[in-house]
């Protein structure tokens, strides 16, 4: 075999290792940031903050990803992992960073803070703050920052409630007292609303009742679901379902906005800032003016709105974490938020944000956001949070198809979390 | 020194394919022995937990009725979705054979389903679907009869799962069942008519035995691609209504991508592997023996 053999069969060894060479960190000059990111308004707020940034940066580019929820978990969950850094910052659900966080692939946002000499800006939230922190406390380590104040909201038709002579329903009790008094009135009106499908969907809908009759899913790390509290809140629940459409345990979120926007149905139980900005929108709505958006109801404990926040992080591994944190300070700042809010009705999370005028004026429920996120509970603070959502969310929509009891339901559901988190 | 020149060249062309074969040993041998072995491990990939636990996996997964759900939706599905394509496949190879006229574009509109990709048919198929919008249910009442909860009615979900599956897959099958019908001379049912030999004498004992073998290779294929359904549930269903609609390529999924329990996603993995396998090798056994 001669020299030029040799050295094709090297050059051909070495071809497939080539691939899965990684690049060098960019030196000086232009950066480019790579952003984990969500679709939708989110996505399309992302890119403004982005192209905001590079006009008054020119020598910064961004590349952004807009993926679904669960795509961007995989993707951000396996980069993180491996170590690779091809992120420079990612969009995190609030429930699934405490396992991030453990995991500690995400950096530590205080050290960067203090290396900069500038501290966290009061004007955010509290509650918000926290849930980028670990150990989830006041002091626990800074990791994310809030950026999209996410919450869960009631909305109910006015106008059919004045009809019926019904007061603001800020009880649970109250709402299934006028569900039953539309049911029996209105028979082209859907009473209430909520999503029904499998998984997060009828979790997100159950808990701001559940937690309002004084359940909790976990009580020191240990499952919570067979108490008596619990109980009266699922039967609750499926008492209420019975004034909900035909096909509401397949009910996603645009079955629930289709229905609320075209004037069918009167309360839905559980809204997003996202769903409702276009409700009084000529063009898009049919309840323009008629739909009031609030806080939930209480019932023996206060309104417990679910909180549903979007934190940025900076990956552990990403080579450009400097870049990073500049680009996140400018995201996150208050100017920014305003703009993103205004143009894509992503909720904001600093406080002074909510109180700015003509924002007020074109999201009208903004101060019961603001409420909501400030006394909003948060899902359970666990690495095993996902889990315990679909084995929730499983067995809820077999009570709500009428496979189970609810008592059959939670001592299922209560021993599958206690696999769950042992 | 020809035996010097052909270890030479035998050396040389090792060496030449040693690339590819040791890229395609990473990709595919690699992987399978890595699942083999994370099956008996509790791993956890988000928290880095790696525990041996023997085959605890299998017996937890075997015991868990979600998984069971699943294993029997996937065979019902399989089952019931490769039988109906098949036999609609000979159905429309049949109809078509011969010439007719506006045979090509009717076919190609036949075919059209095969070609669209599965999310966007399964967008049309949700839409129609839908309890209260959706046009089945539109035609229902408009008829005076009551709307089908298509997908929320957990004794129908599964079928309305395969009834898209079918209108999907049938022109594959109808393709393949052409092919072979094509290739049988002329001359053959010619001679048998002369004999005296009817439409169904010429059918029974003529057209499906020579199409037997294509028949079987259809079968195989779309068991197997049945078996892994995973598109259609994500889209459509999510596993429910509860778990009637669960399959193993969707709980394999949830398990490894959603809570990243990738000791119990090889488990199940293998479950379904081992499955699959002796599916293929059921057939083959009944291929090679027509072939011979």
């Amino acid at each position: 075999m001669n020299k030029t053999m040799m050295i094709l069969i090297v050059v051909l060894l070495a071809f497939p290792l080539s691939v899965f060479a990684t690049g060098a960190p960019e030196e000086g000059g232009s950066i480019t940031l790579t952003i984990a990111g969500r679709d939708g308004a989110y996505g399309d707020a992302m890119q403004l903050a982005a192209d905001e940034y590079s006009k008054l940066n020119p020598d910064v580019s961004f590349e952004i990803l807009k993926l679904s929820g669960s795509s961007l978990f995989e993707k951000s969950v396996i980069d993180m992992k491996s170590g690779v850094g091809t992120y420079d910052l990612v969009l995190i659900d609030d429930p699934n960073v405490t396992q991030i966080q453990k995991a500690g692939w995400l950096a530590d946002l205080g050290a960067m803070y203090d290396e900069r000499s500038i501290s966290l800006d009061s004007d955010f939230i509290p509650t918000l703050t926290k849930l980028g922190r670990y150990p989830y406390s006041d002091d626990g380590t800074l990791y994310a920052l809030p950026l999209v104040g996410n919450v869960e909201l009631f909305a109910y038709r006015k106008d059919l409630l004045d009809k019926y002579g019904l007061g603001a329903p800020d009880t649970w009790d109250k709402v299934l007292a006028a569900a039953e008094t539309l049911s029996a009135n209105e028979p082209d009106i859907f009473p209430v609303l909520f999503r029904g499908s499998k998984g997060n969907p009828i979790v997100t809908g159950f808990l701001p009742l559940f937690w309002a009759f004084g359940g909790s899913i976990l009580v020191d790390e240990r499952p919570a679901m067979d108490s008596p509290e619990a109980l009266a809140a699922l039967e609750f629940f499926l008492e209420l379902a019975q004034y909900a459409p035909e096909g509401v345990s397949m009910y996603q979120s645009a079955q629930v906005k289709d229905a609320l926007y075209s004037g069918k149905g009167a309360m839905a139980i559980e809204v997003w800032p996202g769903w409702i900005k276009n409700l009084d929108n000529p063009e898009e709505s049919a309840v323009v003016g008629k739909v009031i958006v609030t806080k939930h109801p209480a019932q023996v404990e206060k309104s417990s709105p679910m909180i549903g926040v979007w934190l940025a992080g900076i990956p552990e591994a990403s080579q450009k974490k400097a870049a990073a944190f500049d680009f996140l300070q400018f995201l996150t700042s208050a100017e920014m938020q305003a703009q993103m809010a205004d143009a894509t009705g992503i909720p904001p999370t600093r406080t002074s944000v909510h109180g700015i005028s003509s924002l007020v004026e074109k999201y009208a429920w903004y101060p019961a956001q603001l409420d909501g996120l400030r006394n909003g509970v948060p899902r359970p603070r666990t690495n095993k949070w996902k889990e315990i959502e679909e084995a929730l969310g499983t067995y809820l929509q077999l009570a709500l198809i009428g496979e189970m009891s609810a008592r059959e339901a939670l001592e299922e559901v209560n021993a599958k979390i206690g696999e769950i988190v042992e | 020194m020809r035996t010097l020149k052909t270890n030479s060249r035998t050396t040389f062309f090792t060496l030449i394919f040693l690339p590819a074969i040791v890229v395609v040993l990473f990709l595919t041998v690699y992987p399978v022995l890595n699942t083999i072995i994370l099956a008996f491990f509790k791993y956890n990939y988000l928290s880095d937990e790696r525990a041996f636990i023997g085959i605890r996996n299998f017996l937890t997964i075997g015991k868990d009725t979600v998984f069971q759900s699943a294993l029997l939706n996937t065979i019902l599905f399989a089952t019931v979705a490769t039988i109906s394509e098949v036999l609609l496949g000979i159905l429309l190879a049949l109809m078509f054979y011969g010439e007719f006229p506006g045979k090509r574009p009717i076919m190609i509109t036949v075919i059209f389903p095969m070609m669209v990709s599965t999310m966007v048919i399964c967008a049309v198929w949700k839409v129609l679907y839908h309890y209260d919008i959706g046009l089945f249910n539109y035609i229902l009442r408009t008829l005076g009869l009551k709307p089908i909860g298509w997908l929320i009615d957990q004794n129908k979900a599964l079928l309305s799962i395969i009834l898209v599956d079918i209108w999907q897959w049938t022109p594959f099958a109808f393709l393949v069942m052409q092919a072979g019908l094509s290739s049988i001379p002329k001359e053959v049912f010619e001679a048998s008519s002369i004999d005296g030999a009817g439409y169904y004498r010429n059918l029974f004992l003529i057209t499906l035995p020579i199409l037997s073998n294509q028949i079987l290779l259809v079968v195989m294929l779309r068991t197997i691609d049945t078996f892994r359904i995973f598109g259609k549930v994500y889209a459509l269903t999510q596993g429910g209504p509860g778990n009637s609609t669960e399959t193993i390529s969707y709980y394999i999924y949830r398990e490894g991508f959603s809570y990243f329990n990738l000791g119990r996603a090889s488990a199940s993995a293998l479950y379904a592997l081992v499955i699959i396998s002796l599916i293929a090798v059921f057939y083959i056994k009944g291929i090679m023996k027509e072939e011979n």
